[in-house]
């Protein structure tokens, strides 16, 4: 008819294709979408900074004074340091810099759905993107913090060589991992808002269970824990690659990366199933 | 053979009463479909009920369709389901092109950012790529009459110019199918000329539009056909005319009161009764319906309880939608009954009715000399005037009696 689009909606819509055909219209879709993605990032950040005297610095302020603290705690002994030439600023806002692309991604995320309800339920647009956007908001403060450990390099006068560039590649399975967690929750947050009441607490308590600020004990719970945690070699693998010149976990790495994108696929299939469903009851 | 834009077939929809419960089922479907099995859409579980049942309706391409009925019918549920924003639990819905829609205008526009940066995330949202964007983006701007205000953040927006914004994003997406949920009321009379100007255009360019509204004058002006919807049902299908006149009809059955169209009730302090009012034609048999041209009288029995002095007495017309369409008072056209008691009879002849097709009702009210209170009151002698002249129906009152003459240069 006419060689316009036909599009039909049935009930259960989700089931009506295969799973093959199912993954290509997804990948369609967000690569279809890239503009919108943009635009939608750019809505959050602009609207997160706009109505402030320093605006965007505030990207820069907020890993300054945590680092500040990290600094100020080490000092009094909190965390334990191997020793090494490496001062615990470093360390520290190395791990943070990653970690906090996980920790605001997933809290970001999480929310993107519930934040736009009124949105969702008046337009019909690509919710993947309304997600993804939310995760890659993190970016932002992410790049902050390389920028701030590239001058404390230079402060510091460590070299860390080009290892140091390689932080870009190394963000990118922490990003699936928060955008796969971040497809599941925000659908879940979406009929239950329970989730988002957890979900801070829940990212703050996950913080202190992955070896971020302070170094994997030899021994005890967190050892344990550590071991089969995909967090904790997402983040501490690069960091003494960079930091040490250590490879020894690479298996753990290659795992965790594996885990990160399986992780992803099936949650993004499992949004795409679903996504309609949330829409009718948020 | 008519193509079609969208078909819709037996589509239906159900809702939950109770929020807990809809968070319950929530879950329960979407972990059925994640493992692949049918949530078993047609059944009703507790607490739910069809919002839409079964509503199957084929919409030409380039048709201008209306959708009425009471609050709470449908109507935005059947849009939403139209526009894929939810799914279907029996039947299906087919449409076939790109789909704008006007379900609320300025959704998705964000307090903090400009018109300009909203204008841009608005139209990503609605589907439009960045080069589309740019080359409307002055007419956008334009059309919504928002010059010195592009730069500034839309929470210092007027109602008004949120409305704007959002309607003039939403026509410049050129959708295929324009979907547009009771908005026009928002905005000035002059933008919302324009609005129904851009709609007639986007008609003649050949959009298929579907119009949710509770001016059915407007839906009777623009609309090619209509459906009235009452519970989630299909009331009414078919011709506008026909559609309103079912909905009208349904709808003067529902009240309370079926006299009352739109003139507060006064006190009637029951001295006089006006006890038979006798609509005729010109040949004196009793007749409900009329052509504008007609000529009508009106014959109004009384009984006065006790001796009344020169009563004023009212004569209306309400359209029924409540608009009063005339009012006259007797003492004004020198006319007077003297001084009444006991059972009486007076006449009014209408030359022309001069009235547009549609369903209007007579009133009459018996005051006392000095206006101060009535006496009686009655409204509920209806007339239907049918069309069968020239005469169209939009934005206008009455029939006047025109002649069209060509004069000699």
């Amino acid at each position: 008819m006419s060689g316009k689009n036909r599009t039909i909606y049935y009930p259960d819509n989700c089931l009506k294709k295969g799973f093959f055909s199912t993954y290509r219209n997804i990948v369609d879709e967000i690569i279809g979408n890239r503009w919108l993605i943009f635009q939608l990032l750019k809505r959050e950040l602009l609207s997160l900074y706009k109505q402030s005297f320093i605006g965007i610095l505030w990207a820069f302020v907020l890993p300054l004074i945590s680092v500040g603290t990290f600094f100020f705690l080490n000092q009094s002994g909190v965390f334990v340091q191997k020793a090494s030439n490496i001062p615990y600023s470093v360390f520290a806002v190395f791990g943070v810099a990653l970690w906090q692309v996980f920790s605001s991604g997933v809290i970001a995320g999480s929310a993107s759905l519930v934040k736009a309800g009124p949105m969702i339920v008046k337009i019909n647009f690509s919710k993947k993107s309304l997600v993804i956007a939310s995760v890659l908001q993190s970016l932002i403060a992410f790049f902050a913090q390389v920028i701030f450990l590239i001058i404390l390099f230079l402060a510091i006068g460590y070299d860390p060589g080009p290892d140091i560039l390689l932080i870009i590649v190394f963000v990118i399975p922490v990003l699936f991992l928060a955008l796969g967690l971040s497809f599941i929750l925000s659908m879940v947050n979406g009929i239950m808002r329970d989730i988002g009441n957890v979900i801070p607490v829940f990212v703050t308590f996950l913080m202190f269970l992955t070896p971020v600020l302070y170094y994997k004990p030899d021994g005890g719970i967190l050892k344990v824990i550590s071991q089969v945690n995909p967090l904790y070699y997402l983040i501490s693998f690069p960091r003494d690659m960079v930091l040490f010149g250590v490879y020894s976990e690479w298996k753990g790495y290659v795992f965790s990366v594996l885990f990160s994108i399986i992780f992803l696929s099936i949650s993004v299939m499992v949004f795409h199933v679903t996504e309609s469903r949330v829409a009718e009851r948020i | 053979m008519t193509e079609y834009a969208i078909v819709a077939d037996e589509l239906s929809k159900k809702y939950c009463r109770s929020l807990k419960r809809s968070m319950l089922y929530g879950m329960v479907d979407i972990s059925r479909n994640i493992l692949g099995i049918s949530s078993g859409p047609d059944i009703l579980r507790k607490d739910e009920f069809w919002a839409l049942d079964r509503v199957s309706l084929k919409i030409a391409e380039g048709e201008t369709y209306g959708l009425i009925g009471p609050n709470g019918s449908g109507k935005t549920t059947f849009l939403k389901l139209i526009n894929g924003i939810f799914w279907p639990d029996k039947g299906s819905a087919t449409v076939y092109g790109r789909i704008g829609s006007l379900i609320q205008v300025g959704a998705g526009f964000h307090p903090m950012l400009t018109g300009g940066e909203n204008i841009f995330v608005n139209g990503a949202i609605l589907g439009m790529s960045r080069g589309e964007i740019k080359s409307k983006f002055k007419d956008i701007i334009d059309f919504a009459e928002l010059d010195d205000f592009i730069d500034t953040p839309v929470k210092y927006y007027s109602s008004g110019m949120f409305v704007r914004l959002g309607f003039s994003i939403a026509v410049h997406a050129k959708p295929d199918i324009l979907l547009v949920d009771e908005i026009l009321s928002v905005g000035d009379i002059n933008f919302q000329r324009k609005c129904m100007r851009k709609i007639a255009e986007l008609k003649e360019q050949g959009v298929t539009i579907v119009l949710i509204s509770h001016n059915l004058y407007m839906v009777e002006g623009l609309c090619d056909r209509a459906m009235c919807l009452v519970n989630g049902n299909t009331f009414a299908e078919g011709e506008t005319v026909d559609v309103i006149k079912q909905y009208r009809d349904h709808m003067n059955r529902q009240r309370e009161d079926p006299a009352y169209t739109g003139v507060d009730p006064i006190n009637t302090s029951g001295d006089v009764m006006i006890t038979d009012v006798t609509i005729t034609d010109e040949n004196g048999d009793i007749k409900n319906t009329f052509y504008a041209a007609d000529k009508a009288r009106i014959t109004v029995k009384y009984n006065a309880v006790k001796t009344i002095t020169d009563p004023n007495i009212s004569i209306g017309i309400v359209r029924s939608d409540g608009l009063r369409c005339f009012v006259e008072k007797s003492r004004t056209h020198g006319f007077s009954l003297g001084t009444l008691n006991g059972e009486g009879s007076f006449n009014v002849t209408i030359n022309k009715l001069q009235l547009l097709p549609g369903k209007y009702m007579f009133y009459f009210i018996f005051w006392d000399s000095s206006n101060s209170f009535a006496f009686a009151r009655r409204q509920e002698d209806a007339i239907t005037i049918n069309a069968g002249g020239p005469g169209n129906p939009y934005e206008s009152v009455f029939h006047p009696d025109i002649e069209w003459r060509k004069e000699n240069a």
